[in-house]
């Protein structure tokens, strides 16, 4: 866990950033439903705001 | 990484080649993600193959813009099973054996991917990147600075090339001060971090180039020079304060934030970082971050009454793991304060707190070491 708060501290912005690719947040079953609808691969971005 | 690389134009003629997930891993409702897909530092980025729901591909930290674009073809390349080379195919081993959890074999995948590397084979860099860490999270500390030292020169000028260089000098400083190699090692590898601080075109984000300069003060840290120390903190904040001048959005200039507040901490003027801390605090009035590192500010002041008050804004704002933390740091602001009864209690929320997280937040080491600081309490 140290070296999870060590990383999340370097790694420190607030959650407020304006992305140019469509994110779908903090939902996982629906953005498994449109890949597979889609049938491409889903990229994930786990990140934490502090 | 959110406020340049993702905001980064370039990436628009991406958007169709994937779905995108952004998942806060302190949020409870991701909970049953992180047991599927377990997040060991942040950022972590995936590509997930929907029909088998497994990860493809796993990259723990923040990249640039080309490291980004290099991970999309990498993934896609890999739920696809597109025919590959000796050396691609070594490394998606090396990929799945690390997400195994199964160091030892990773390592040997990333050698047999470097030996059998075609000339300017494009995923060289992360080859390199991956085997150093590897070796690093295999304790093999001389065996990770050493390869560090070798591979180097075929990476340098690249943000993978900073990436072999700190990792590796960050495994030079974990030797023993007998261990013969130690010296030699730490020189080259200093050399080498040193260089990637200070080259503009190697693509680096900010935040990655001020984790070099950290690194280098950590090397001056173990060889007891405290003005070498002062004079790279010195170094950083002016390049700090320069990019922040140089934002172009209030996210920007936030990204920021938390290398200024820990170099001017750590300079002993920790003042100069309220007014920043106070703006971001304006622009982003429901983020806990700002008050967090207000908090911390004013501890290292030692006006520790201003420190809980910036806590309780940022109690009042935090949810799912990271209010431990919070709750971790104001407990060592009463401890400052002198107020052992009350450092306790709040400990003994962090802990409560802690143990009522759901599965994938829940973290069993961290709340044994909590319980092990209020037992020395």
């Amino acid at each position: 866990m140290k070296r999870l708060l060590i990383l999340l501290l370097l790694t420190a912005i607030p959650a407020f950033a304006k992305e140019v690719v469509p994110f779908i947040d903090d939902d996982y079953a629906k953005a498994l439903a449109q890949a597979k609808k889609k049938n491409v691969p889903i990229f994930v971005d786990a990140w934490a705001p502090w | 990484m959110r406020a340049f690389v993702l905001t980064d134009s370039s990436l628009a003629r991406h958007a169709g080649q994937f779905v995108w997930l952004a998942v806060d891993i302190d949020d409870a409702a991701n909970s049953a993600f992180l047991v599927k897909f377990p997040v060991t530092g942040t950022p972590t980025l995936m590509v997930i193959d929907p029909r088998t729901e497994t990860v493809a591909l796993r990259y723990v930290g923040s990249a640039s813009v080309p490291q980004l674009e290099q991970l999309f073809r990498d993934g896609a390349d890999l739920v696809r099973g597109k025919q590959l080379s000796v050396a691609d195919e070594a490394l998606n081993r090396a990929d799945r054996l690390q997400n195994a959890n199964q160091t030892a074999e990773a390592i040997k995948a990333c050698e047999e991917a470097i030996s059998a590397a075609p000339k300017n084979w494009t995923r060289f860099g992360r080859a390199a990147e991956t085997l150093i860490a590897s070796l690093r999270h295999s304790r093999n500390y001389e065996g990770c600075a050493s390869r560090a030292v070798e591979l180097y020169p075929r990476v340098a000028g690249t943000a993978s090339g900073a990436g072999v260089a700190d990792r590796g000098l960050s495994c030079a400083l974990r030797l023993a001060d007998e261990q013969k190699s130690r010296a030699d090692l730490t020189a080259a590898l200093t050399k080498a971090v040193r260089e990637e601080a200070e080259n503009p075109k190697n693509g680096l984000i900010d935040g990655d180039r001020a984790a070099l300069y950290l690194s280098l003060i950590g090397e001056r840290r173990r060889a007891r020079d405290e003005a070498g120390m002062r004079s790279l903190r010195e170094e950083l904040a002016a390049l700090l304060e320069q990019r922040a001048a140089a934002a172009q959005t209030p996210a920007q200039r936030a990204s920021y934030d938390f290398y200024r507040a820990r170099v001017y901490r750590d300079l002993g003027q920790a003042e100069k970082s309220i007014p920043m801390l106070e703006q971001t605090e304006r622009d982003f009035p429901t983020d806990y971050v700002p008050p967090l590192w207000l908090s911390r500010a004013y501890s290292a002041m030692h006006k520790y009454d201003e420190a809980l008050a910036a806590s309780d804004r940022a109690l009042a704002r935090v949810s799912g793991g990271a209010r431990t933390m919070v709750l971790d740091l104001r407990s060592d602001l009463y401890t400052a304060r002198g107020d052992k009864a009350m450092a306790a209690q709040t400990l003994r929320d962090a802990i409560a707190f802690s143990e009522s997280l759901p599965p994938g937040q829940h973290d069993q080491p961290l709340i044994d070491s909590l319980k092990k600081k209020l037992e020395k309490m």
